[in-house]
């Protein structure tokens, strides 16, 4: 062990904090990911809470402090938390919310009130609780970081070898019932794996600020991949460096741990959520934007194009055809003329041959659109796709476009004449 | 020694504080917002901590102002992230709450060292210490808690009564509430906030962390109970105060935290309730059984 | 475990089931012959799609008894491919198309073992039939609703059923992927003699193309060949009497 310690550029006691902070955080995004996909991650919050009166429990009846003993109280009252959420969320009346936060906040009151009569009692000081609440990195010892590593690669385990079955018992619970999977047994694991997940991550962030731990870093790793396993790795990844980062930040700092953590958490996984590549706040922004001045330039293009009025128009004039204001008008123009289909003079607007050709195309790709409405459904197409309304021929492909306008045009040929 | 006495003050408090808390919580479990209630008396920790700190006061009505723009952000983030569709409500709520809770955290540990907030009285409350803080209204020493808990109450019962249809519409067809103009989302907010403000009063007496037994629990209780919107406030009210006398009692009797006493009770409540139910289906279930048995032959 | 041809694909008799208030399907007698495209029809809230999962045993019925392919629904599982309603599964899961297909081998492979080179071939050549070979690695939520009734049925056909079960498949999608599939279903039943019963509501597809049904209001009402089944008398009967001027135009 202390080799480790001599080779890092840290202290001894900052190292073993650091490790049993990664540790725990890898165990908890992996263990998160499967909560956070079923819904169920404020399950891990009544968890963390209800583990208190375990830990009282196991104090009156075993007198010591040490924390096994107080954390195999803590494992029985999870357990019993959680299967008491699973039983009472089958009751008709009770929505599954209402169920995790009567459990939450029953358990512990319970625990408050042992707590509470356990220093009154004189058998022990209810010190503790500030750390079991929000927990304590500085004081991590190496058996800390013995059980932690055991959990996480007990956790990992398990996740990897369930990870296919679980997938598929959230995805679609009806088909996989079907099927024959124990779909029970494997949502029991899942929850077992979240106790144990919650019960080790206790003692670093806290009970009330656990619950992050189990979020962040899967709500991160969604936004980044779109298959189940890379997903559990990076959520376990992100795990191991939010909770080393918070920890070592606190120990810094000297304060406690569960805030910081949590702070690094969430930022982290807002930070995700913006940026995350296609799917990102920030891009789907960018994209709508990009849309909106297409569909802005094709309207302007056509309305110049088709327009009866000879000679150029003026941009009043421009908006008053297309029933705009003339600063959404000025914005389009400006940018038709950046893209060149638009003369630059700035006199008045007028299209560059560039500029008809593009309306055109444009207006093929109108005529597409409602031709595919109308006729779409007796296309041969070789396969699932269907028309992007922005792009007719690059999803439909050339051919069948031309297909598309046969159709259409037999379409008008065949109507009556009225 | 105040009006009420020391012990009837403290029971009269609880009991107000519970009563404000179910009234709101029938509303909140029947809306599926139980655990944003919690997460918004969650939130209001930082406001509390930095009303202190910049205004240097811990007179109700600012800490109160404070604490509502914080819930307000808290709902205002949990919903922005949920607009996003990348997150969903749970994963949202247990994103933001937690955050905020962690600014008041760190702000208590880093600020308020010397002062009277301290992260046990968070936790716990100061129930035992109402008495001991008195004003004086027309010649008579009340305490202050027992006040500003009835005014909290009536406030509640008030909002709930003058919103009695909206709140009736919005929850059972939220889309004909819209179709009909009242926008369910806002009945929600105006509820999370009436939660913030109560939260703070309860974090007086109750704690921070066991607001959300008092919001809950009773209201749960009643909902196992039955059907109509009335009756359901009307046991939940009679469980939150049940909980507070009989909560009190036992606190004193085992020497153990009054708040956490109360919610335990609250508990015992939701189990008999259980029971109760339970009880009922069995009778219902094995009767019609028995005629489909009777039929199919 | 093979059926002869005299047991049907699905016997139901005296079939009811309750949530726990009052009856959502009550006393059902029923029977689908193998080898056809039969459907299920019956307004909405008349109990099919819990009739679907009571014989499928994923819902435990208060009396009755349901046999498919001559055996209890436990045994004949494995040659039975159920395919649910979209709005039941969370499409923003992280899982692909290809993936979601494949999840049609796991029975055969079993659920803890790995996917065999037959399994992904299976899976890919269900993908194909189905047009989603542009669409296989692109996760489940980037599809369409059609698109997305497309990967159940290719999971469907992975498992190489002799009974395919269908929970509203027609419903809420375009109307070319709604020809698509039924020539599908009708090819299956015809080329390969699988039979097919689908939960679906339009008589008029229903007449043309399916020669099995059961009509049921809770109760049922009639069940046997299409033009039977599905006389005026006994749509009036389950749909009240102003459907039958509206079926009959």
């Amino acid at each position: 062990m202390n080799v480790i310690y001599e080779l890092l550029p840290v202290s001894g006691t900052t190292a073993l904090v650091a490790l049993v902070a990664l540790a725990l955080g890898i165990t908890a995004g992996a263990v998160g990911s499967f909560a956070v996909l079923q819904a169920r991650s404020l399950v891990g919050d009544a968890l963390a809470h209800a583990a208190l009166p375990g830990i009282a429990v196991a104090f009156i009846l075993s007198g010591a402090r040490d924390p096994a003993t107080l954390m195999i109280g803590a494992v029985v009252a999870a357990a019993v938390a959680a299967a008491l959420i699973l039983f009472l969320e089958r009751t008709p009346r009770l929505r599954a919310d209402a169920v995790i936060a009567v459990v939450l906040a029953g358990a512990f009151s319970a625990g408050v009130v042992l707590l509470t009569w356990i220093s009154a009692s004189g058998r022990g000081d209810q010190g503790g609780l500030e750390s079991y609440l929000f927990g304590q990195a500085a004081g991590a010892v190496e058996a800390d970081l013995i059980t932690a590593s055991v959990v996480m690669v007990s956790a990992l385990l398990i996740v990897g070898v369930l990870a296919r079955p679980l997938g598929a018992v959230i995805f679609d619970r009806a088909f996989s019932s079907s099927i024959g999977m124990p779909v029970r047994g494997l949502e029991a694991i899942s929850v077992a794996l979240l106790v144990l997940a919650v019960v080790v991550g206790l003692r670093m962030v806290g009970a009330i600020l656990m619950v992050v731990m189990l979020i962040a870093p899967a709500v991160g790793a969604r936004q980044l991949v779109k298959r189940l396993p890379p997903m559990i790795v990076l959520a376990a990844l992100f795990g191991g460096a939010i909770a080393v980062t918070g920890a070592l930040l606190s120990s810094a700092l000297a304060v406690p741990t569960g805030p910081v953590i949590a702070l690094v958490g969430t930022a982290t996984a807002v930070l995700l959520v913006l940026i995350a590549p296609s799917r990102g706040v920030a891009w789907r922004a960018r994209r709508r934007h990009v849309n909106h001045s297409r569909l802005r330039g094709s309207e302007l293009l056509m309305a110049l194009d088709g327009t009866s009025q000879t000679g150029p128009m003026s941009e009043e004039q421009l908006a008053r055809e297309v029933g705009r204001n003339l600063r959404w008008v000025r914005r389009g123009v400006r940018s038709l003329r950046r893209s060149g289909l638009a003369d630059p003079d700035r006199g008045a607007v007028a299209l560059t041959e560039k500029g008809r050709a593009r309306a055109a195309q444009d207006r093929r790709e109108v005529a597409a659109w409602s031709a595919w409405i109308e006729h779409g459904w007796r296309l041969d197409l070789p396969d699932a796709r269907e028309p992007d309304p922005l792009n007719m021929r690059r999803s439909l492909g050339e051919a069948n476009l031309r297909q598309l306008a046969e159709l259409g045009q037999e379409g008008r040929d065949r109507a009556p004449v009225r | 020694m105040p009006l009420f006495g020391d012990a009837g003050t403290i029971m009269l408090t609880a009991g107000l504080v519970a009563s404000a808390c179910a009234i709101l919580g029938v509303m909140l479990v029947l809306r599926g917002l139980s655990l944003m209630g919690d997460a918004v008396s969650h939130s209001i920790l930082p406001g509390i901590i930095a009303v202190f700190l910049i205004a240097q006061t811990r007179a109700p009505i600012w800490v109160i102002l404070g604490a509502a723009l914080f819930a307000v952000i808290c709902v205002i983030a949990i919903e922005w992230l949920v607009a996003t569709r990348l997150v969903r409500s749970d994963a949202a709520i247990g994103l933001v709450f937690p955050a905020l809770f962690a600014l008041g955290v760190l702000g208590v540990h880093q600020f308020t060292a010397d002062l009277h907030i301290d992260l046990d009285s968070t936790i716990y409350g100061e129930i035992a210490f109402v008495p001991f803080r008195v004003m004086e209204i027309a010649g008579v020493d009340v305490a202050r808690g027992l006040v500003v808990a009835a005014i909290v109450a009536v406030v509640d019962i008030a909002a709930v009564a003058l919103l009695w249809k909206e709140l009736k519409m919005t929850s059972f067809d939220p889309g004909f509430a819209r179709a009909s103009g009242f926008a369910p989302a806002w009945v929600s907010r105006m509820m999370l906030v009436l939660v913030s403000i109560t939260a703070v009063v309860a974090f007086e007496s109750v704690g921070a962390i066991l607001v959300i037994a008092l919001l809950i629990i009773p209201a749960a209780t009643a909902r196992l109970l039955t059907t109509r919107l009335l009756a359901m406030v009307l046991i939940a009210v009679s469980v939150g105060w049940a909980a507070a006398i009989a909560g009190y009692g036992a606190a004193v009797a085992a020497d153990a935290s009054i708040a956490g006493m109360m919610g335990l009770m609250a508990l015992g409540a939701f189990f008999v309730a259980l029971g109760v139910t339970a009880f009922r289906r069995w009778t219902t279930e094995s009767a019609r059984f028995r005629e489909a048995q009777g039929r199919s032959k | 475990m093979t059926a002869t041809q005299r047991d049907d694909a699905i016997d139901i008799r005296g079939l009811s089931v309750s949530y726990g208030g009052a009856p959502v399907v009550w006393d059902i007698t029923a029977r689908f012959p193998h080898g056809h495209l039969s459907a299920i029809v019956g307004p909405n809230g008349s109990g099919k799609s819990t009739l679907l999962r009571a014989v499928m045993g994923m819902q435990p019925p208060d009396t009755g008894r349901v046999q498919m392919l001559g055996a209890t629904p436990r045994q004949a599982r494995s040659e039975v491919a159920y395919v649910p309603q979209r709005d039941e599964v969370d499409w923003d899961f992280p899982i692909t198309v290809r993936e979601a297909v494949e999840m049609g081998r796991f029975s055969r492979a079993g659920w803890l073992r790995r996917l065999s080179g037959s399994d992904r071939s299976a899976a890919q050549a269900a993908i194909t039939r189905l047009g989603l070979d542009p669409f296989a690695s692109r996760q489940v939520g980037e599809l369409s609703g059609g698109q997305r009734q497309r990967v159940f049925l290719a999971r469907a056909l992975c498992q190489e059923p002799q009974l395919l079960i269908l929970d509203e498949p027609f419903s809420g999608i375009d109307a070319r992927t709604q020809r698509d599939v039924l020539d599908l279903l009708v090819q299956l039943v015809r080329t390969q003699g699988v039979s097919v019963v689908a939960v679906h509501h339009d008589l008029t597809t229903l007449r043309e193309q399916f020669d099995w049904a059961l009509l049921m209001n809770v109760r049922g009402i009639a069940c046997g060949p299409v033009t039977d089944a599905l006389s005026p008398e006994n749509i009036a009967r389950a749909y009240g009497s102003d459907a039958t001027v509206r079926s009959a135009s």
